[in-house]
């Protein structure tokens, strides 16, 4: 492994980031949605609207069976608090977790399908760079930028949750256990996860559109989760997370091996240049 | 091998191709292909489009794998030494294959650093001499063609690589471009030795800088040689336009056909040995203002090469 090689080609594709447009569009405008309006919006109105009021008997109950199956020790005093609670505590991290898998979805399909459309896929396979390099390179490259923006979103996320909820609660609630699971574990390896499955197909597929159509069903997942959670089906505390994040690091072992056998430059010179 | 002996081109080939064969998805795109190139010397891989100059030099790169046949460029075998190949190697691609929105400069850096370039002045010094220095701070996405061209030529450069492969390295240009680029490439290989295989269609921009010629058709190597050498085998007869004040009567002139054309004559002769007798003879009663082999081109003898094929 060359780490000239290397440093140069990442820093080349973190460059490549910054100066398109339309990547970096979405690099700010995702986490603004997930963790500035979304949160804003529910505390906000929680803390604007008599949500007592406008909720029956039938809500309370169900808000008091979804608590009942959380572990929580914390106490309620109105019915805002557990609306604003289950929801910052389960129904937002699974949404929160759109955010690694965008960014990083349109990074990896930009990174390789990008090079290839641009025309210098060709120079990289013409040079010495060796496909493990190549392919490493741009899974640093796209893991970087939405491991960062993945924390951002975090910490923008905690401001406005302990800004806003801080009146409701009268206590920091931000972040719970189930949000450091997603934060050090689930969303590390949700982006690589992202990021690799990304590399894989864009470096079989010819088009940016393919690679990102192709991709998008790694959010399927995501909104099964948010359905199971809003159904009552389950709800993700974090133990789950920490088990999904392992499940997901399997998972990932398998797909680096998977791209690592069938990177052979030949191959990839006729998919992506022929 | 189909092309012409070439002293000496066995012992000391950069360049060593045997029965190389290459199909994509059973249609073959290389035939058996053979071709030597001897170290220092740049040799012209000329043939319509859709010959497979381009898949071979992707091959000879180890970027394609060829079906069958043996390959050693500078003693290595591109599938399994691929990246000493490519390291010692520079490559010129129709697309040029440079970041739109890095640069000159930036690309020139970013390539310095895959290919191990430390002489800080190596980038300065190409930009100087391909008379892009006043523009290295753009964007190569506002460049012209021809000033990605030479960008991608300083690229191939950079590193000053043992070989060269350029693949038509003059599209894009203009006149004084195209002059510029192939006088640099030229004066390069004079001075450092580089092998330099280009591929091009436009023959007349060949003549003057490569040293033999390989012709491409119908996915093989068909003849390869240098000007005399095909000229020998190629050129039967010779066919000379003289400027003169002669008018034609008859359509022999001393024996030779003839024919006349605009402020002159053309005439067919067996050899170059009788232009000086035909002239001398003419030179006797009437002007003669300008002689010239006309047959004896790179072009006509290209023409020649792919008749003997059809």
């Amino acid at each position: 492994m060359n780490k000239r090689i290397l440093k140069a080609m990442i820093k080349k594709d973190l460059r490549d980031i910054y100066r398109t447009n339309t990547l970096l569009t979405t690099i700010i405008v995702i986490p603004i949605v997930f963790s500035v309006l979304f949160p804003t919006l529910l505390v906000g109105s929680s803390l604007l609207f008599d949500i007592e009021k406008a909720v029956g008997n039938d809500v309370e109950k169900m808000l008091s069976m979804f608590l009942s199956q959380t572990n929580n020790e914390q106490t309620f005093t109105n019915i805002e608090q557990q609306i604003v609670y289950l929801f910052i505590n389960y129904l937002l991290p699974s949404l929160f977790l759109l955010v690694p898998i965008i960014t990083a979805s349109v990074v990896a399909a930009n990174s390789f399908v990008g090079e290839k459309e641009r025309r210098t896929l060709e120079s990289l396979l013409f040079s010495p760079v060796s496909i493990k390099t190549l392919f490493l390179s741009k899974t640093i490259a796209s893991f970087i930028p939405s491991f960062l923006v993945s924390v951002t979103s975090f910490i923008l996320c905690g401001i406005i949750i302990n800004g806003l909820g801080y009146q409701l609660f009268g206590e920091i609630i931000f972040p719970s256990s189930n949000w450091v699971a997603l934060i050090i574990c689930l969303s590390p390896m949700v982006i690589l996860f992202t990021v690799l499955l990304n590399l894989y197909i864009s470096s079989r597929v010819k088009t940016y559109q393919e690679a990102q159509n192709m991709s998008g069903i790694i959010v399927l997942p995501v909104i099964a989760l948010i359905v199971g959670q809003v159904s009552g089906l389950f709800l993700v505390g974090a133990q789950l997370t920490l088990i999904i994040a392992a499940v997901i690091l399997v998972v990932n072992v398998v797909l680096l091996l998977r791209i690592t056998k069938l990177s052979d430059r030949h191959i990839l010179f006729e998919k992506q240049i022929h | 091998m189909r092309g012409l002996s070439q002293g000496g081109v066995g012992v000391n080939s950069i360049i060593d191709v045997r029965g190389v064969s290459k199909a994509f998805q059973g249609q073959l795109v290389l035939t058996d292909v053979d071709f030597k190139v001897e170290a220092g010397k740049i040799v012209g891989l000329l043939g319509p489009n859709g010959a497979g100059k381009t898949t071979f030099i992707r091959i000879l790169n180890g970027v394609l794998k060829a079906d069958s046949g043996s390959i050693r460029i500078m003693g290595h075998n591109p599938i399994t030494d691929g990246d000493e190949i490519r390291a010692s190697s520079g490559i010129v691609t129709e697309s040029a294959g440079l970041y739109h929105q890095m640069s000159g400069r930036e690309n020139l850096d970013f390539f310095a650093d895959l290919y191990g370039v430390t002489d800080q002045n190596q980038i300065a010094r190409l930009l100087e001499l391909f008379e892009l220095s006043g523009h290295e701070n753009k964007p190569v996405g506002t460049y012209s063609t021809g000033m990605k061209k030479r960008l991608a030529l300083c690229k191939a450069l950079l590193h000053n690589p043992k070989i060269l492969f350029l693949d038509e390295p003059t599209n894009g240009l203009d006149p004084d471009g195209i002059n510029m680029v192939l006088s640099y490439l030229k004066k390069y290989n004079q001075e450092t030795k580089t092998t330099v295989l280009i591929c091009s269609h436009v023959l007349h921009q060949l003549e003057s800088i490569c040293d033999s010629f390989a012709f491409m058709e119908n996915h093989t190597i068909i003849e390869q040689g240098t000007l005399s050498q095909l000229e020998q085998k190629y050129v039967t007869e010779v066919i000379v336009r003289i400027g003169t004040d002669l008018v034609l009567k008859e359509t022999k002139i001393l024996g030779y056909d003839c024919k006349p054309i605009v402020d002159g004559i053309l005439v067919t002769l067996p050899s170059k040995t009788e232009i000086s007798t035909l002239l001398k003879k003419l030179l006797q009663q009437h002007q003669v203002h300008s002689v010239e082999i006309v047959n004896n081109n790179l072009e006509s003898i290209y023409f020649k090469v792919r008749e003997r094929v059809r």
